[in-house]
């Protein structure tokens, strides 16, 4: 599904040039779930915008379901975020002026779809992760766990098939931080991409594939 | 807190968020640059209007035939009376010890010719003192002779651009031009500054007055002129005015006489009005920008809740805090004040650069109105974001949120 | 993204700072309003002097003796070397399309009955002069049509000659004297106020002949000619200029029509609403000041925001879009709240205060309107391609 050939991403700090990302190759099939270790400045985080096409490396290759990603224009890349791609972030992004539906709403905004067919989604939506009575609500009168189940549904509403999670745990309790867990398993259970970066260590090891980073360098990958 | 401190600690702040503070000032600047130049232009048109009365010297008065006792309308310029003001009531007037200068004037269309060329302008039938009393500069030549103005030699005067048009750039001193069906020798030129009152003397030609009642077959002046001996004399001039046309005009006051300064007065009032209002409208935009300055300090003030949490706990009292917000309210209008202020300067002398002969003036009164009028906004807009930081409450302003 | 569904983003983001949306859409409000409330008067004052050149009718052709000298002022008033004579305007109402030809002098004379006096405008006219001015009379009746040489000694009284020299009695039939002669009363004119400073009630009407000897004058000071309705008034002062230069050999005369009056009138003051309007758009100048500076305020605050739309999809002509309508909304809302306000405000003003005329220039606001949600499109542009131009990783991982 996807192939990262030789990406070097480099950011200039002062007068010293930090390789964020070093020559990395990695291929990942469909369906896999993978969790991205290592200390922080590893690299595991721009190496999930790279793979989120938020970023975009200094040089290699990204081939995604054997498309050349790389080459594409801010608009394309933009195009593909939204329908390839799900985010989930560590403190949620919730837009914290729009409801619950609202935030669901707004990928489904963003290509167009009519209203009607939209609040049919949401509901759909809302109900797989257990808070269709939720829908009315603003972000700030929701959990945490609450919260970042919102933003999961929202990144599924496109249906993408990649799902990049980012500490999708390091802002809630460990109960609340299980069941995003076991809900983002699921997910990738009905054959959806998962990648996870994280400190936990317990939480990587669930992964059935584990990718260690130190120095913007892969240093271990094992299933 | 000390004030030093106060302002000191409201600037570093301001400081802090460049743009944002840029912009206020910008949008105050604006506000009191307006009213600074519209107000300078005002009084510039004023000075103008004034100054072109006043060039004729303080201390005339202007005789009119006729009389109207519809009070509060323009003084009767149209239309002729019955008994007409004759040279004889302007040689009269000369008994009083309060009148200096006296001269007849009759005015007239008539077209004016030399060779080929020929041009309908307006004649003014005058005597000698016209040009002592309206200031009148002869380039070439002389003005009309002092003679007896019930005598009329056939000289004239031309106008600045009558000459112009009817000999181009040759001398036309000793030459004959025909006036109507007369003929006249050219003796004197007038200077091309030469307007006031919307007389425009340069397309104009003046003969003597005797002359003109011949060329128009009429004895009525159109008006007499009058200067006094000196500004205290205008009061005595202007009765012994009235007393002697009427004693020559049989016990009736049918003549109206109105004083320069009554005039300029009339116009310096109407220019003074018109500057106000003016420079209000432009002081619209200041309201606007106080606007702005509270619409500001609301966001800084909710996006400083635990700054300002972190005062309260220091121990800063309701007063100091209130005190901070409303000190950055006014650092943000009075600078923005001295900006526009500055801006207005340098625009009102950009405008004197390019309007030469207009008198622009920055007036001291519009400087003081709009610097307290900033003060006042500052204070007045500052006053309820400054008083919503106060009364926060520390331990909710700490947590955020 | 629908163009609804960006409005209903930016209103939701407005309707979150009620606050700061209201102020900032005030700043708006106080420009537009005092742009209309401005045009408004400018445009009452425009009215009612438009109204004032109009009460005489407008198909008035007015000729004076003289070329139009240069000091503005018609030969009429001052001396001239050409009489316009009592023939002359007989003549003129031969041509065709002329209605009426009203020869005019006009001085002022002491007026006396008995024993009162009182100094007023004396007009010299033909028995024409109530049709071609659109005068009534109130008493009596006007001059009679006699031929004008031997016009008889009779005149008719304004409104406000009545009531100071005949307080109590009936003026019809009684005697006055102006300057040395005699004349009978045999009309009282109709209330008509003041038309340009000019009080018409203070005014006495005799016989133009009556009035050249009275003034000693052999020309008049001008002819007013009525025309048919309708009629090309361009031909028509085309006939009467070749047919007064036919009579006097040249043309010594100046004709002016109404419509030449009310279009440099109308110009002028077209200018000064135009000035007028300009000053009132420097606050709204500093109400787009006002909108940039919450805007950009708006980015800054939301800067992770941004960074989240770009991580769903949203491509930077979405996110630019969404902050340019949002700066448009506040603009648009103001401007249409500085309409209502100004509107009002003028409206209350001419309740309560009749005399002031006020007309509501709808092109100013329109124009007014336009300017308002152009400024807020200039001035949301900068701050919205900023928020768009922001590297998403970045924008995400802001404070």
């Amino acid at each position: 599904m996807i192939k990262l050939r030789d990406i070097c991403r480099n950011f200039q700090v002062g007068d010293e040039t930090v390789h964020a990302l070093d020559q990395v190759t990695l291929d990942i099939a469909a369906g896999d779930y993978i969790s991205v270790m290592g200390p922080s400045g590893s690299g595991k985080s721009t190496l999930l915008n790279m793979l989120g096409l938020l970023d975009m490396p200094n040089s290699g290759s990204y081939l995604f379901e054997n498309k050349e990603l790389t080459k594409l224009s801010e608009e394309k890349r933009a195009r593909f975020r939204r329908e390839k791609i799900g985010f989930i972030f560590q403190s949620f992004h919730l837009v914290p002026r729009l409801t619950a539906a609202g935030n669901l709403e707004l990928p489904l905004m963003l290509t167009g779809m009519l209203p009607a067919k939209r609040r049919v989604l949401v509901q759909e939506a809302l109900a797989s992760v257990g808070l269709e009575d939720r829908a009315h609500h603003l972000p700030k009168q929701l959990s945490g766990g609450q919260q970042q189940r919102v933003a999961i549904a929202r990144a599924m509403i496109m249906k993408p098939p990649l799902l990049l999670a980012d500490e999708p745990t390091g802002n809630l309790d460990t109960h609340s931080g299980d069941e995003i867990i076991k809900t983002l398993e699921v997910l990738n259970q009905t054959g959806i991409t998962l990648i996870v970066v994280t400190h936990d260590l317990e939480l990587g090891q669930r992964a059935g594939r584990t990718i260690q980073m130190v120095d913007g360098k892969v240093v271990h990958d094992e299933s | 807190m000390r004030i030093l401190d106060t302002l000191n600690f409201s600037q570093t702040t301001l400081r802090a968020y460049p743009a944002r503070t840029a912009l206020i000032l910008l949008a105050m600047a604006i506000g009191v640059a307006s009213v600074i130049i519209l107000t300078s232009l005002g009084e510039g048109a004023r000075n103008y209007v004034t100054g072109q009365f006043r060039s004729l010297g303080t201390h005339l008065l202007f005789i009119l035939p006729g009389r109207s006792e519809t009070t509060g309308g323009l003084p009767p310029l149209l239309g002729t009376s019955p008994r007409d003001l004759t040279i004889d009531d302007a040689i009269a007037l000369k008994q009083s010890p309060a009148i200096r200068h006296v001269a007849p004037l009759l005015l007239g269309n008539a077209p004016v010719s030399h060779a080929s060329r020929e041009r309908e302008v307006t004649v003014l039938g005058s005597s000698n003192e016209m040009q002592v009393i309206m200031t009148l500069e002869v380039i070439m030549g002389k003005f009309l002779p002092a003679e007896n103005p019930r005598i009329g030699s056939p000289v004239c005067v031309l106008g600045d651009k009558l000459y112009h048009e009817l000999f181009g750039n040759r001398n036309p001193i000793g030459e004959w031009v025909r006036i109507g069906s007369y003929r006249y020798r050219v003796i004197g030129v007038l200077g091309d500054k030469e307007r006031a009152f919307g007389f425009d003397n340069s397309d104009a030609v003046i003969i003597p007055v005797a002359s003109a009642q011949t060329m128009f077959n009429k004895t009525s002046l159109f008006r007499i002129l009058v200067k006094a001996s000196s500004a205290d004399a205008l009061d005595r001039a202007k009765e012994d005015v009235l007393r002697i046309i009427r004693q020559r005009h049989e016990g009736e006051d049918d003549v109206t006489v109105i004083r320069q300064d009554a005039l300029i007065g009339t116009f310096d009032e109407i220019l003074k009005i018109l500057t106000w209002v003016v420079a209000g409208i432009a002081a619209i935009s200041l309201i606007v920008a106080g606007i702005l300055i509270m619409n500001v300090m609301l966001v800084s003030v909710s996006q400083r809740r635990a700054e300002i949490g972190l005062l309260k706990a220091l121990g800063a009292s309701t007063r100091e805090v209130l005190q901070l917000f409303l000190s950055e309210a006014l650092i943000l209008s009075l600078a923005g004040g001295v900006i526009g202020l500055g801006i207005g300067f340098v625009g009102a002398q950009a405008l004197q650069v390019w309007l030469p002969d207009f008198p622009v003036q920055v007036p001291l009164w519009s400087i003081i109105a709009a610097l307290l009028v900033t003060l006042i906004t500052g204070l007045a807009f500052g006053l309820i974001p400054a008083r919503q930081a106060a009364r926060l409450d520390p331990v909710i302003a700490l947590a955020g949120k | 993204m629908r163009s609804a569904d960006y409005m209903r983003l930016a209103a939701t983001s407005l309707k979150f700072n009620k606050m700061r949306s209201f102020l900032t859409a005030l700043g708006i409000t106080v420009g537009i309003a005092a742009v209309v409330l401005l045009t408004s008067l400018g445009g009452g004052v425009q009215q009612y002097m438009l109204g004032q050149f109009t009460q005489f009718g407008a198909h008035i052709i007015a000729v004076n003796p003289g070329k139009t000298s240069t000091i503005g002022l018609s030969g009429a008033i001052i001396s001239n070397v050409r009489p316009l004579t009592l023939d002359d305007a007989a003549s003129l109402e031969q041509l065709n399309g002329v209605l009426t030809a009203v020869p005019i002098v006009q001085g002022n004379l002491p007026v006396e009955t008995g024993n009162r006096s009182r100094w007023t405008m004396v007009l010299g006219v033909n028995h024409q002069a109530p049709q071609t001015w659109q005068f009534k009379i109130a008493q009596g009746q006007f001059l009679p049509d006699e031929p004008a040489e031997q016009a008889r000694n009779l005149s008719v009284i304004g409104h406000k000659i009545k009531t100071e020299l005949f307080p109590d009695t009936n003026p019809l039939g009684k005697r006055i004297r102006i300057g040395q002669e005699r004349y009978r009363v045999i009309g009282v004119m109709e209330e008509k106020g003041q038309i340009l400073g000019i009080d018409l009630d203070d005014a006495v009407y005799i016989p133009a002949h009556r009035g050249m000897a009275l003034f000693n004058r052999e020309s008049l000071m001008e002819v007013d000619i009525l025309y048919r309705a309708g009629w090309n008034e361009d031909k028509l002062v085309k006939a009467i200029k070749k047919h007064l230069i036919r009579r006097h050999g040249a043309e010594d005369f100046t004709i002016n029509t109404q419509s030449d009056m009310l279009g440099t009138l109308g110009s002028i003051l077209n200018i000064l609403t135009a000035v007028v309007a300009g000053l009132g758009s420097i606050s709204l100048v500093v109400g787009g000041v006002g909108i940039f500076t919450i805007m950009s305020i708006a980015v800054n605050e939301r800067i992770r925001e941004i960074g989240l739309l770009r991580a769903l999809g949203a491509s930077r002509t979405q996110v630019t879009l969404m902050f340019l309508l949002e700066a448009t909304f506040l603009s648009g809302l103001g401007g249409i709240a500085g309409m209502l306000t100004g509107l009002g405000v003028a409206w209350l003003l001419h309740a309560f205060i009749p005399a002031l005329p006020v007309n509501v220039e709808w092109n100013y606001v329109l124009l007014a309107e336009v300017i308002a949600i152009f400024t807020g499109i200039i001035a949301g542009l900068l701050p919205a391609r900023r928020a768009a131009a922001l590297p998403p990783v970045d924008a995400l991982r802001s404070e």
